[in-house]
């Protein structure tokens, strides 16, 4: 078994209170030292005991900070450390709400008594000393109960984001919820008026016991009613996708066992169910209507604007459309345009001698296609040309690499030229 | 009258108006007056505005069941049934896959490219998902897990359940349709009497 007999600390000519000291700093000192194998004790719930020495496993054991829970099991750490570790991390799956108010009173009780003893004594010395392990303890109890309350919020907040599941988020809640009235019911065991009688008329416990718990207490309380209003929101929320969720399982599971299930001719029921009453949909449409003198005017604006935006082409439009295909008129007229446009830059081609580029054209023209497209479209004509035809040009693609590394090459322009002999050759 | 005009012709058109599809909408729903002046307005259209059982969604309902009414609500609701158990196994899919709480709730967030790397990644979810894209509601005839995603939403799309709120970013919102389709499965189930609640209970697989 572990000695609890704290280790000799140095000289035995110290005060109990700076042994304290030194052992507490030379323990602390020892959870820093080894806080990775530590932590990850806390996390497998055992110690490694191979990850150090047999003397720094020994030292812990003294430490109290690790124990072996009984022979068979390894070692592990002690609750307290444990607590603490979960305290500091916020780890909400090993936090503990402790709600045992009823054992901090007793133990506030006691400490009175000492103090109001030491006073009776008139010994100060003592009755300093026992003040301030009393205000300790009365601030133990509302650091835990604040405590106590944070771990309620924060496992509220994160929704029990600690479980993964939705059953054990509902089993976590409704252990959040006893722990909030066992809380609860705890501060019903605080009766002021015990402490007023306890301060009698001693001016710092009345401030201690009576006016600062009584604040801190009443904060608490609504603290506590607010989470737990919101638990049980939480819960029915809960419940409530536990409830659909099992609704839509077990419908697949019904349906998929019974491929054949018909369900009832509601639509055809005197009183149709509210839920499948639902109108075939209506289109509102409308159309241009010259019956209004009033609109006239700005349908005839409606009008010229269109004529502008086709005013370059003039073919007459194809039979059986109409205007509203004004879009794909406008594109038809540009393409028609730009395949005019072609055409001309051949036929200029016949009036010089020299090869004549396309881009120079174009630009010499002062027409408004983009370069590229219009290079498209002079090839496109010519690919297109009859080959009785074609044979007259020459094209010529001046081609350049994009890349040495690939072969990718751009026509930067292509050339023209009519093929002069063969001309002269032909009728 | 004239500024519900737009909303009256989406309602006319068949839409569902809930808090996904167009908040603002469903915002002015909310007025009485102006639930009645509506009402006013398509009664000579034998139509009513109507509410789902939790008021998450209007859309308009036959004000008389008259035959042809009859007929087009049998027609309707026949398909809807049809639709129920792949739509119900698509709910279940996606909460799986995203390691949901919940079933699908109006309002949800999926983002379309998590909810497909689950579904790749996962062999099971895959073969199920694999399965409910043939199914004759979804109706996809690829063997392309990812032209089988893309056809699956774009039906729930086309059918209302799901709202695509930007055009180029590949993630949907739930509409309140889906709460309606509980609530059509809950009346289901009461009515009929059928014995879910007696189901054996499957401890859920997530």
């Amino acid at each position: 078994m572990v000695s609890l007999v704290p280790k000799k600390v140095t000289g035995s000519n110290q005060s109990p209170q700076s042994r304290l000291h030194a052992l507490g700093v030379e323990r602390l000192g020892l959870i820093g030292k080894h806080s990775e194998q530590l932590m990850r004790a806390y996390l497998r719930g055992h110690f490694d005991e191979v990850s150090v020495n047999e003397n720094v496993l020994d030292k812990l054991v003294k430490a109290r900070i690790l124990h072996r829970p009984d022979e068979q099991q390894p070692l592990a750490l002690r609750p307290d450390v444990s607590r603490l570790i979960a305290s500091l991390t916020e780890d909400e799956r090993k936090r503990q709400v402790n709600a045992d108010v009823a054992g901090q009173i007793e133990q506030i009780r006691t400490q009175v008594k000492h103090f109001s003893d030491a006073q009776y004594r008139g010994d100060y010395v003592a009755s300093e000393h026992h003040f301030q392990l009393l205000s300790e303890r009365v601030h133990d109890m509302t650091g835990q109960f604040s405590d106590a309350i944070d771990s309620l919020w924060n496992r509220l907040n994160s929704d029990f984001g600690f479980v993964s599941n939705l059953a054990d988020k509902i089993r976590e809640n409704e252990l959040a919820q006893k722990q909030l009235r066992r809380l609860l019911d705890g501060f019903e065991l605080i009766d002021f008026n015990e402490l007023i009688e306890l301060a009698q008329n001693s001016g710092p416990l009345r401030k201690l016991l009576v006016s600062q718990l009584q604040v801190t207490i009443s904060d608490h309380s609504s603290s506590l009613l607010e989470v737990q209003k919101r638990l049980v929101e939480l819960m029915a929320r809960f419940r409530q996708q536990q409830e659909r969720a099992q609704l839509i399982t077990n419908m697949v599971a019904f349906l998929k066992q019974h491929p054949n299930f018909i369900v009832g001719d509601y639509t055809n029921r005197t009183q149709v169910p509210e839920l499948v009453n639902q109108a075939a949909p209506i289109i509102a449409s409308a159309s241009i209507a010259l019956d209004k003198v009033g609109e006239q005017q700005a349908l005839g604006d409606m009008v010229r604007t269109l004529a502008i935006s086709t005013n370059d082409y003039s073919e007459p439009l194809a039979a059986g459309t109409e205007f509203e295909l004004e879009q794909e008129l406008v594109v038809e007229a540009r393409h028609q345009q730009l395949k005019e446009d072609v055409e001309n830059y051949f036929i200029a081609v016949f009036d010089v001698t020299e090869p004549l580029s396309a881009l120079q054209h174009l630009a010499q023209q002062a027409l408004e296609w983009d370069a590229e497209m219009w290079l498209f479209q002079v090839i496109a004509e010519f690919e297109g040309l009859n080959a009785s035809v074609r044979q007259r040009f020459t094209l010529q693609k001046l081609l350049k690499t994009v890349d040495m590394f690939n072969q990718v090459e751009v026509i930067e322009d292509v050339v023209l030229q009519v093929n002069l002999p063969q001309l002269v050759g032909e009728p | 009258m004239i500024e519900h005009g737009p909303l009256l012709e989406a309602l006319l058109a068949g839409a569902s108006i809930c808090q996904v599809t167009d908040e603002e909408a469903f915002r002015r729903l909310q007025d009485e007056v102006v639930r009645e002046e509506l009402n006013h307005f398509l009664r000579p259209l034998n139509r009513r505005l109507a509410q789902s059982q939790d008021g998450s969604v209007f859309f308009l309902a036959y004000q008389e069941l008259n035959s042809t009414a009859r007929e087009h609500l049998g027609k309707e609701f026949k398909q809807t049934v049809q639709s129920l158990l792949p739509l119900l196994e698509w709910m279940q899919l996606v909460q799986e896959a995203l390691g949901r709480d919940g079933s699908l709730t109006a309002g949800d967030t999926i983002k379309f490219q998590e909810f497909a790397l689950r579904t790749e990644d996962n062999q099971s979810l895959r073969q199920r998902f694999n399965q409910l894209a043939a199914d004759r509601f979804f109706k996809s005839n690829s063997e392309q897990l990812d032209q089988q995603l893309k056809q699956v939403f774009k039906r729930l799309k086309e059918t209302g359940y799901l709202q695509q709120p930007h055009k180029d970013r590949q993630y949907y919102i739930v509409t309140g349709k889906i709460e309606q389709l509980i609530e059509l499965v809950r009346f289901i189930k009461d009515e009929e009497s059928l014995p879910l609640d007696d189901m054996p209970q499957q401890e859920s697989m997530f």
